[in-house]
C-alpha cells in the first residue's frame, strides 16, 4: 500500500515538475531581498546581452533567507542554480554536499590572487586553512556606522560636549567615545536618542551587533582550532564588551527590541538617533535624498576601537556558490568565470555591488565613489566572523537565548550570562564531537 | 425584536447602535489606515500625527509590480522626459526600474505569487468543501461504526500546529518530489481544511429533513440522484459558508508556504513583507500589496454574505 | 466500520435496485476523506515517530542513529522548553478570553434592531480576512513608540508595547483579539438569533431582571455554539506562529510553534524536533478531548 501510494504520488509530482522545468539557457540565482541583489540583477542582464543566457536573481526577505535556502537544499531541489549564501553556512552546506566543490576552479582561475585575502578566507574556505573552497567572494560587507553630521558639527553641541566630557565632539574613535556621545545625545524629552544598534534575535542580527563590541574589546568567540570556548567567550574582555553593549542599549530610541538593518536605517531617516550601526550595503538608502531627508547631513565611520586598541568589525557579505542539485552546472560555471573577470568586478562595483576584487578595492575611483567606501575598505581588513560549523544555527540560538534577555531585559550580570553561554556552547561542541 | 415599545427599550437600542458604531470604528481603523497608506506618497506614510488629507497616488502599485533598485545617480533630464509616466513615478521615489538584457521592464515577484495563491486557494477550497460535504452527508445519514471516534479523529487533524506536520511532510515530500509544487500545497491545505469542512457541513446536513430525500426516493430517484438533486441545493447555504472559511484559511496560510515552497509555487503571504527588505521599509508598497491581496477574499465573502450569515445560524442550531 | 446501515430503503425495493447500494454510497462518501487524512496526517506522524528516537538531521547525509529516549529526556529537562509551554498557555488564555468577551459582547449589541446590520457584520469580518504575517507587520508599526498611531491616539507617549518583556505577550494577544473576535462574534450572533423569542417575552412577563434573563436564558442557549467557537479559537491560538514571529522576538513571547520552527527548520535538529512535536501532539489531543467531552455535556443539557 505504502509503496504503491508513494509511486502514484511520485508520478503526479513528476508530471507537475516537468511542466515547470527550467530551460537550459536560463540560470537562477538565489539571494536575499536587498539592494545588492538588484545590482546583481543589473549585472546579470549585461551577461544576458553578451551571451544570450538569461539570469534571474530570485530574492526572499532576510528573515526567511536561511530557512528558504536550507529547505531547498535539504529537499535537494533544483530551483536555484547558484546561491549567494551567508559565510556561516559554509560548514553546513559543504559537509552535506549542497555546494559544488570549487577548489579547482578557484586555483585555475587565480581567485586567490585577484580577491582580497580576508574575503576568500571568510566567504569561500571551509574548514579554515584547509585549502578547500566552496564559493567565490561576491559581496563584501561588514558593519559600519552612520551619524548625523549636523548634530555633531553644531558649535553649541560641541561646546557643551567638551564641557561635560573634556574632549572634542567628533565621530567616535573608541567604544568609550561611542558611549559618551550616545549618552550626550540621548534626550528623550526632545525625541532624540543616542544610538541605534541591532537587537533582533530571530537570526544573526543581535549576534553581529554584539560581535562588534566583543572583537574590538579584544574578546573572541572561542578557539577556532580546538573549539574551546571556556575562557574565551566568558573572558574578562568579553564581559566588558557585553557590559558596553548593554550600556549602549540604554541610549536607544524607545521600543528598540527587535531591530535590524531596516530599523537602524530608519533611526537616521526619521531623525531619531545620532548614530546608527549598520552593514555598509544598506548605506546607499541613506545617501538617497528621496528616501533620507537628512542625506546631506549623514556621515559615516568605521567600527571604533576597544580599550586595548583592537579594532574589528563583524563580517557580513556573501560568496556565490553553485548548488549541487542544479541541472545547469556547466552554465553556472561559465557565469562564475565571467563574474570573476576584472572588468566584470569593476562593473559590479560601479553598479553598487561591494566587490572583493583587490585591484578594484584599492583603486581611487572606488574609494572616492561614495562617502563610506573608504571606511568600507579599511574595515574589510579587520573583520571577524561567527562560527561556520554545520551546527552554527544551534550556537546562534543559544547565544540569542542567553544574551538577548541580558541586553533587552537587563537580566543577570554579564559574567553570569556569558558563563552560561560558554556552558551551552561547550555542551554543543561535545555533542558533535568537536570537544572531548 | 418584535416588541420594542417601552422607552427604556428604545434608549437601550440607541445605546446599542452607538456601541456597535464605536466597535466597528475601532475594528476598521487599522484597515482604513492600511487602505489609505496604499495611496500615500512615501514620505507621508509614517508621520505623527497621521496624515489624513493627501493627494492619492498610484505609485505604490507601480512599485508593487516592478523590480526596482536604489537610484545612485539621478536620471538626466532627457532620460526623465523620455520615460513613461509610471517610470517617472519610480524615479521620483529615488529608485529606478530594473530592465532585463533586452531592455524589457522586469516584473516583481508579486503577480506570479498572487497567481500561485489563486490556484492553490481555489483548488484546495473546492476539494476540501467537496470532500467535506460528501463525508458529512455520509456521517449524517448512515450508521457508521465508531462514528464519534472517527469524527474526533477528523477534528484532531486540525489541532496540530502546522510546524508539527511540516517536519514529516517535508521529509515525505522530499522523497516523492512534491516540495515546491502547487499540488503539494493543495494537498496540505485540503488536508488542513477538511476537518473544519466535515464538522461544519455535518451540522448543516443534520438540519436537512430526511423526508425530502425519502420523498425523492419514492418518486423513483436513486440515492445518488436524490443527493445531488435534493440534498445539495438544500445545503447550498452551508456550503457557501464553509467555502468562505476554507478559502480565507488557504488564502492566508503562511507557515507551510514558508517551509514547503520556493521559487515555483510560493504564495503571496510570505512575499508581501519582503517589500520591507531593501534598506528602508516602504510601507506604501506593503499596504498596496496587502490591499490587493485582501480584495479577492473580501469580494468572495461579500458575494456570499447572506449565505454566510444565514448559514452560520442554520448550522448552529444543532451543532 | 462496515456493518450497520441506517436507511429507510428496503433492500428489495425498486429504488434500491437502481443505482448503487447505500453501503457503497456511504463508503464512497466517507472512505476517501478518511484515507486522505490518514495518508496526509497520520502516516507522516508515524513516519516522524521513528525519527523522534534518533539523532537524525535532515540537513546532513549522515545516517540516523538510534538514541532511545534521549531526545525526550533532553527536551523535558530543558528549562527553556518548559518556559515555552508556560508562555503558550498564558497566551491562549488571554487571547481566547479576550476574543470571547469582545466577540460575544459585540454580538449582544448587534442582536437588536440595528440599521445596516448585515453590512456592519460583513465589515466587522474584515480583520480575519487578512494574512497573519501582514497583520503582524502592520501592528508592529502601529505599536511603534516613535511613529505608531496607537500611542498617538491613546496619548501614551513612548509606551513600549513590544520592547517591554512583560507587555509583549499581551500586545500580541491584543492583535489576535482584534483579528479573531469577529469570528466569535459571527458564531455568537448565530447562536443568539436562534434563541426563541417567546422565551424573552415570557421572562418579560415574569418581570425578570436583565441579569436573570442573560444568565438563565441567553447564555445556556448560546453555550453550545460558543463552545465550538472556543474550541476552534483555542486550537488556533495554541498553534499561533506567524503573528508572534513577525511582531516580536522577546523570549517572553516565544510560543511553542516558534521554538519548534527554529529547532526544525533553522537548526535542523530533525530527530529532536520530531520528539518535541510528539510532546505537543499529546498535549493538544488531551486538551481537545476535554473540550469535546465538555461540549457534549453542554449539548445534552
Amino acid at each position: 500500500m505504502r509503496k504503491r501510494l508513494t509511486g502514484i504520488l511520485a508520478g503526479i509530482g513528476l508530471s507537475l515538475a516537468c511542466t515547470t522545468s527550467v530551460f537550459a539557457q536560463e540560470l537562477t540565482i538565489f539571494w536575499a531581498e536587498w539592494d545588492p541583489a538588484n545590482y546583481l540583477q543589473e549585472l546579470a542582464n549585461e551577461y544576458e546581452k553578451e551571451t544570450g543566457v538569461k539570469v534571474t536573481v530570485e530574492t526572499t526577505p532576510w528573515s526567511d533567507f536561511q530557512t528558504k535556502a536550507f529547505t531547498e537544499f535539504n529537499a535537494k531541489g533544483s530551483a536555484y542554480d547558484l546561491i549567494v549564501g551567508d559565510s556561516q553556512w559554509l560548514g553546513a552546506a559543504s559537509e552535506a554536499g549542497h555546494y559544488v566543490d570549487l577548489t579547482d576552479f578557484v586555483k585555475e582561475n587565480k581567485v586567490l590572487e585577484t580577491m582580497a585575502p580576508a574575503t576568500v578566507k571568510f566567504y569561500a574556505e571551509y574548514p579554515g586553512n584547509s585549502g578547500k573552497y566552496w564559493s567565490i567572494p561576491a559581496e563584501g560587507d561588514a558593519v559600519g556606522w552612520s551619524y548625523r553630521k549636523d548634530w555633531f558639527e553644531d558649535p553649541k553641541e560641541k561646546e557643551a560636549f567638551k564641557a561635560k566630557y573634556g574632549y572634542e565632539l567628533d565621530a567616535p574613535k573608541t567604544w568609550k567615545e561611542l558611549r559618551d556621545i550616545s549618552e550626550f545625545f540621548h534626550r528623550p524629552d526632545e525625541k532624540r536618542y543616542g544610538v541605534a544598534i541591532y537587537t533582533d534575535n530571530s537570526y544573526d542580527a543581535m549576534a553581529m551587533g554584539f560581535e562588534n563590541a566583543l572583537f574590538s574589546y579584544g574578546g573572541d568567540l572561542g578557539n577556532p582550532e580546538t573549539y574551546q570556548v571556556e575562557g574565551y567567550i566568558n573572558s574578562d574582555k568579553a564581559v566588558a564588551a557585553l557590559d558596553a553593549y548593554k550600556e549602549l542599549y540604554k541610549f536607544t530610541p524607545p521600543g528598540w527590541a527587535k531591530t535590524f538593518f531596516v530599523e537602524d536605517n530608519q533611526a537616521i531617516t526619521e531623525g531619531l538617533a545620532a548614530m546608527s550601526m549598520n552593514y555598509f550595503a544598506f548605506f546607499p538608502a541613506l545617501l538617497n535624498e528621496s528616501t533620507n531627508p537628512h542625506a546631506k547631513n549623514t556621515g559615516f565611520f568605521a567600527n571604533p576601537a576597544g580599550p586595548g586598541g583592537d579594532q574589528y568589525a563583524a563580517l557580513g557579505g556573501q560568496g556565490i556558490s553553485i548548488v549541487s542539485y542544479s541541472e545547469n552546472k556547466e552554465e553556472a560555471f561559465k557565469f562564475l568565470k565571467w563574474f570573476i573577470k576584472d572588468e566584470t568586478q569593476k562593473r559590479w562595483a560601479e553598479l553598487g555591488g561591494y566587490t572583493c576584487n583587490k585591484a578594484v578595492l584599492e583603486s581611487e575611483a572606488f574609494q572616492k565613489a561614495t562617502p563610506y567606501n573608504k571606511a568600507f575598505y579599511d574595515t574589510m581588513f579587520k573583520v571577524k566572523d561567527f562560527w561556520a560549523v554545520p551546527e552554527y544555527a544551534e550556537l546562534l540560538t543559544q547565544l540569542n537565548q542567553r544574551v538577548y534577555p541580558a541586553i533587552v531585559g537587563g537580566e543577570g550580570t554579564s559574567k553570569e550570562t556569558l558563563d552560561a553561554l560558554a556552558k551551552d556552547w561547550t555542551e554543543t561542541f561535545k555533542k558533535y564531537g568537536r570537544l572531548k | 425584536m418584535a416588541a420594542v415599545t417601552t422607552s427604556t427599550e428604545r434608549s437601550l437600542n440607541r445605546l446599542a447602535i452607538v456601541g456597535v458604531l464605536i466597535v466597528t470604528m475601532i475594528f476598521l481603523a487599522p484597515i482604513y489606515w492600511i487602505a489609505s497608506t496604499a495611496f500615500k506618497p512615501r514620505n507621508l506614510s509614517t508621520t505623527i500625527p497621521p496624515t489624513v488629507v493627501f493627494t492619492p497616488e498610484v505609485s505604490p502599485f507601480v512599485k508593487l509590480f516592478t523590480k526596482r533598485s536604489q537610484l545612485r545617480t539621478p536620471p538626466t533630464p532627457e532620460e526623465y522626459a523620455a520615460a513613461p509616466w509610471w517610470e517617472r513615478m519610480v524615479f521620483d521615489g529615488g529608485e529606478k526600474v530594473v530592465r532585463d538584457g533586452k531592455g524589457n521592464v522586469q516584473w516583481s515577484g508579486y503577480p506570479s505569487r498572487f497567481m500561485n495563491s489563486l490556484i492553490v486557494a481555489i483548488v484546495s477550497t473546492i476539494l476540501a468543501v467537496g470532500m467535506g460535504t460528501l463525508t458529512a452527508y455520509g456521517f449524517s445519514r448512515f450508521k457508521v461504526k465508531g462514528e464519534g471516534d472517527l469524527l474526533f479523529f477528523i477534528l484532531s487533524t486540525r489541532m496540530l500546529p502546522p510546524v508539527v506536520v511540516a517536519i514529516p511532510m517535508f521529509l515525505m515530500y522530499r522523497a516523492v518530489g512534491l516540495n515546491d509544487t502547487h499540488l503539494g500545497l493543495i494537498i496540505l491545505y485540503t488536508a488542513f481544511n477538511l476537518s473544519f469542512s466535515v464538522w461544519l457541513m455535518k451540522g448543516f446536513m443534520d438540519e436537512i429533513p430526511k423526508e425530502y430525500e425519502e420523498a425523492a426516493l419514492v418518486d423513483g430517484y436513486t440515492r445518488m440522484q436524490a443527493f445531488f438533486k435534493v440534498v445539495l441545493p438544500e445545503a447550498a447555504t452551508g456550503i457557501a459558508a464553509t467555502a468562505v472559511f476554507c478559502f480565507i484559511t488557504a488564502w492566508n496560510e503562511y507557515a507551510f508556504a514558508l517551509i514547503m515552497t520556493n521559487r515555483r509555487a510560493q504564495t503571496a503571504p510570505p512575499f508581501i513583507p519582503s517589500q520591507v527588505g531593501s534598506g528602508l521599509p516602504d510601507w506604501t508598497v506593503i499596504a498596496a500589496g496587502t490591499l490587493l491581496f485582501l480584495l479577492p477574499v473580501a469580494i468572495f465573502t461579500f458575494l456570499l454574505r447572506n449565505h454566510l450569515l444565514r448559514g452560520v445560524t442554520f448550522g448552529a442550531i444543532r451543532k | 466500520m462496515a456493518t450497520a446501515v441506517m436507511t429507510s430503503l428496503d433492500p428489495k425495493s425498486r429504488a434500491a435496485a437502481r443505482g448503487m447500494s447505500d453501503i457503497a454510497i456511504r463508503n464512497l462518501f466517507i472512505v476517501p476523506t478518511i484515507v486522505f487524512l490518514i495518508v496526509f496526517n497520520v502516516f507522516p506522524l508515524i513516519y516522524s515517530l521513528g525519527y523522534s528516537f534518533t539523532d537524525f538531521r535532515a540537513s546532513t547525509n549522515s545516517p540516523a542513529n538510534f538514541v532511545g529516549l534521549q531526545n525526550y529526556r533532553a527536551l523535558l529537562n530543558d528549562p527553556f522548553i518548559w518556559n515555552n509551554f508556560a508562555i503558550t498557555a498564558k497566551y491562549v488564555i488571554v487571547s481566547v478570553v479576550g476574543q470571547v468577551l469582545v466577540g460575544f459582547g459585540t454580538a449582544m449589541l448587534l442582536n437588536r434592531t440595528i440599521p445596516f446590520k448585515g453590512l456592519l457584520t460583513t465589515l466587522l469580518l474584515l480583520p480575519m480576512m487578512l494574512s497573519m504575517a501582514v497583520v503582524g507587520l502592520f501592528w508592529k508599526l502601529l505599536y511603534d513608540p516613535s511613529f505608531g498611531i496607537i500611542n498617538y491616539a491613546l496619548g501614551l507617549g513612548t509606551f513600549e508595547w513590544l520592547a517591554n518583556p512583560r507587555m509583549a505577550l499581551y500586545a500580541v494577544a491584543i492583535t489576535d483579539i482584534w483579528m479573531w473576535s469577529p469570528f466569535v462574534m459571527l458564531l455568537s450572533l448565530a447562536g443568539l438569533s436562534a434563541v426563541p423569542k417567546h422565551l424573552y417575552e415570557a421572562a418579560a412577563i415574569d418581570r425578570a431582571g436583565p441579569f436573570y434573563t442573560f444568565f438563565r436564558i441567553t447564555l445556556p442557549l448560546v453555550a453550545p455554539i460558543l463552545m465550538i467557537a472556543i474550541i476552534f479559537r483555542t486550537m488556533e491560538a495554541f498553534k499561533t506562529f506567524d503573528l508572534a514571529y513577525v511582531l516580536t522576538s522577546q523570549p517572553t513571547t516565544e510560543l511553542i510553534s516558534i521554538r519548534l520552527y527554529k529547532m526544525a527548520f533553522q537548526e535542523w535538529q530533525t530527530g529532536m524536533s520530531c520528539a518535541f512535536a510528539y510532546i505537543v501532539l499529546l498535549m493538544v489531543l488531551a486538551i481537545t478531548n476535554i473540550y469535546v467531552k465538555y461540549l457534549n455535556k453542554v449539548k445534552e443539557r
